[in-house]
């Protein structure tokens, strides 16, 4: 089979010896980690769905990988865990509030 | 048909296009009930009619018995046809339905009551004395008593919606520690999907297969079976390979099972589609629940007896249908089912959602797809993150597994991740291709899901000819300018 190729939205598609894989431009792809290293204190929705459940309270002490915020999407519930150890600064979202890709959800700070 | 000439459908996606397919070929006209989030869809473009009944979200549109049966009504529409998921197994709307006037594509009301609420259908398997898994089903549904029962059971349990199916508001409990928070989670997920959260608790099984028995009524009353489909390989409940036929009962066991299957059948006088759900382990077999409706994986028992549910349900429900004779369904080669999800199989699963940029189904003997999507579609957040469904029928169950392989290395999905690559480890690995998987295979093999690897250096070459060919521009002006693309190349390629 002929290797399938379409480009939309700043990323490549191809599809070749029966594996599909993307390319994001170098300079798109340096934003998006200097973002994440930037942002480890900063908990973001990693889809559209609704907040099911927030198990941290503003002030609160947290372990790393600590479960802070369930949420539901596409009928399945997922958690959100700290990537650090820290206290919870602030807490931006709700129980039962629709939320999108990449809201803002809380944000820790590290200790 | 006579009492059906319009039949509308309760329903979204693949399983709305494979009725409108069904009504098509039996002449029937179409009306799809949709949510505003679903207008343009595959089944919206190919439906005769269509009635809007609600915003996006399930609750308020797909779940609300009354605006579907407004929306059927003021179609002209003879049939609600429920699909699978959403209404398909609730009684009140299968009432809501007769008492419209409506004719309800599924079992009557009260045997959807007696068999859809596992609860009721344990007591009355027990009666036709078939084993149950041990555990506890009381009405006493305070978080307490669930614990405590939990731990007189004795751990791994799992708790179950009572209400429900396809994995919601399922979780195994491994230790009292974790018993208070799954317990409720469960119940949360119950309720958010079926309106409900009663919940009851099960022993698990921790090397059982789950294989399950598909069973058919005519309106006449007569009951046979079309033999069984094997689901182990499952991922948190949710089935995502299916088999028809099982490659691991004997003989014995298969004809112990499907007597049992239609005898529960029997007893409820069951009318249409319905499958009788069984864990398997150390050669004994245990009632699961039985599915009053359509099942998602009903394609690969298709395939290997040669019939149309579909249309056999339709038909049914138009008193048309006359029951195939036992002795004429003669299952014949081996067929597969592969569930394609919108997700990251290098990230834990994570749903992915996006627009559909190209969409290739390969062609070839053997080969069918139910898919509610086409190129330019978007899958939304909104609804179950499957793409489609793909199924293969070949003589013997090795070469359906050559073939599923060699159909999903030509499947091209571009726009969102996909499982397909997971789907692909799954059929390769020595437990899947002997048969002998059970229940646990996906967290005993697959528990992170995929490892992300490198590209093959006839892939890198490839990927850099078309970057450096200036015909895509990936945003960087260093390729736009037709130079040299990156290097060091840094890996900004990744699988999906």
């Amino acid at each position: 089979m002929k290797p399938v190729v379409a480009f939309a939205n700043g990323t490549l598609w191809v599809h070749m010896d029966g594996e599909t894989f993307t390319f994001e431009s170098p300079k798109r792809q340096a934003r998006g980690k200097a973002a994440a290293a930037a942002n480890k204190g900063e908990i973001t929705a990693p889809m559209p769905g609704k907040i099911i459940k927030i198990m941290v309270k503003k002030d609160e002490t947290i372990a790393a990988q600590q479960v802070l915020i369930v949420m539901e999407a596409m009928k399945m519930e997922y958690t959100l865990k700290a990537q650090l150890a820290g206290r919870v600064a602030e807490i931006l979202c709700e129980a039962g509030q629709q939320v999108t890709l990449g809201q803002r959800l809380a944000r820790l700070e590290e200790t | 048909l006579k009492a059906i000439q319009k039949l509308a459908i309760a329903n979204r996606g693949e399983v709305a296009v494979r009725i409108i397919h069904a009504c098509e070929e039996l002449g029937i006209a179409t009306v799809l009930l949709h949510s505003e989030a679903d207008v343009g869809t595959r089944a919206w473009r190919m439906a005769d009619e269509k009635i809007c009944i609600g915003p996006a979200e399930t609750a308020q549109s797909y779940l609300q018995i009354e605006r579907n049966i407004q929306g059927a009504l003021s179609s002209g529409a003879q049939a609600v046809h429920p699909g699978f998921g959403f209404l398909s197994e609730n009684a009140d709307f299968a009432q809501a339905c007769v008492d419209a006037g409506l004719i309800f594509v599924g079992p009557r009301p009260e045997t959807i009551r007696a068999l859809g609420d596992k609860i009721s259908a344990k007591k009355l398997i027990e009666k036709a004395k078939v084993a149950t898994v041990p555990g506890y089903m009381g009405d006493d549904q305070k978080l307490e008593t669930l614990i405590q029962q939990a731990e007189a059971i004795g751990f791994p349990v799992i708790v179950k919606a009572a209400a429900g199916g396809g994995g919601r508001g399922m979780k195994v409990i491994r230790s009292r520690a974790e018993a208070s928070e799954l317990i409720a989670s469960a119940k949360r997920e119950a309720l958010s999907a079926f309106g409900s959260e009663v919940v009851f608790l099960e022993k698990y099984l921790d090397r059982a297969k789950h294989i399950e028995f598909q069973v058919f009524g005519d309106f006449t009353g007569r009951c046979v079976h079309l033999f069984e489909r094997e689901c182990s390989i499952q991922r948190r409940h949710q089935k995502i390979i299916e088999e028809s036929l099982s490659p691991s009962l004997t003989p014995v066991l298969r004809a112990d099972m499907a007597k049992a299957a239609v005898s529960l059948a029997q007893a409820a006088n069951y009318n249409g589609a319905g499958t009788v759900e069984f864990l398997v382990q150390d050669g004994a077999f245990y009632f699961l629940e039985m599915n009053t409706r359509l099942q998602v994986e009903h394609p690969v028992t298709e395939l290997v007896l040669g019939v149309d549910l579909v249309k056999a349900q339709i038909l049914t429900a138009a008193k048309e249908f006359v029951i195939w004779k036992q002795a004429d369904l003669v299952p014949r080669g081996h067929a597969i089912e592969c569930r394609v999800y919108a997700e990251d199989p290098y990230n834990r699963g994570l749903p992915s959602t996006g627009e559909l940029l190209k969409l290739i189904w390969p062609e070839g003997p053997g080969r069918r797809y139910e898919v509610g999507f086409e190129e330019g579609d978007e899958v939304t957040a909104y609804y179950d993150p499957m793409i489609a469904k793909v199924i293969v029928w070949d003589e013997d169950r090795s070469r359906a597994i050559r073939k599923m392989l060699r159909v999903l290395d030509e499947t091209v999905i571009f726009g969102v991740r996909t499982n397909l690559p997971y789907l692909k480890a799954i059929l390769s690995h020595p437990e899947f291709v002997d048969g002998t998987m059970t229940t646990q295979f996906i967290q005993k093999n697959f528990p992170e899901g995929l490892v992300p690897r490198e590209l093959t250096a006839a892939q890198k070459a490839f990927a850099e000819k078309t970057l450096a060919s200036g015909e895509f521009q990936p945003g960087s002006s260093a390729v736009a300018s037709g130079a040299p693309p990156v290097s060091p190349w840094n890996n900004p390629w990744r699988f999906v």
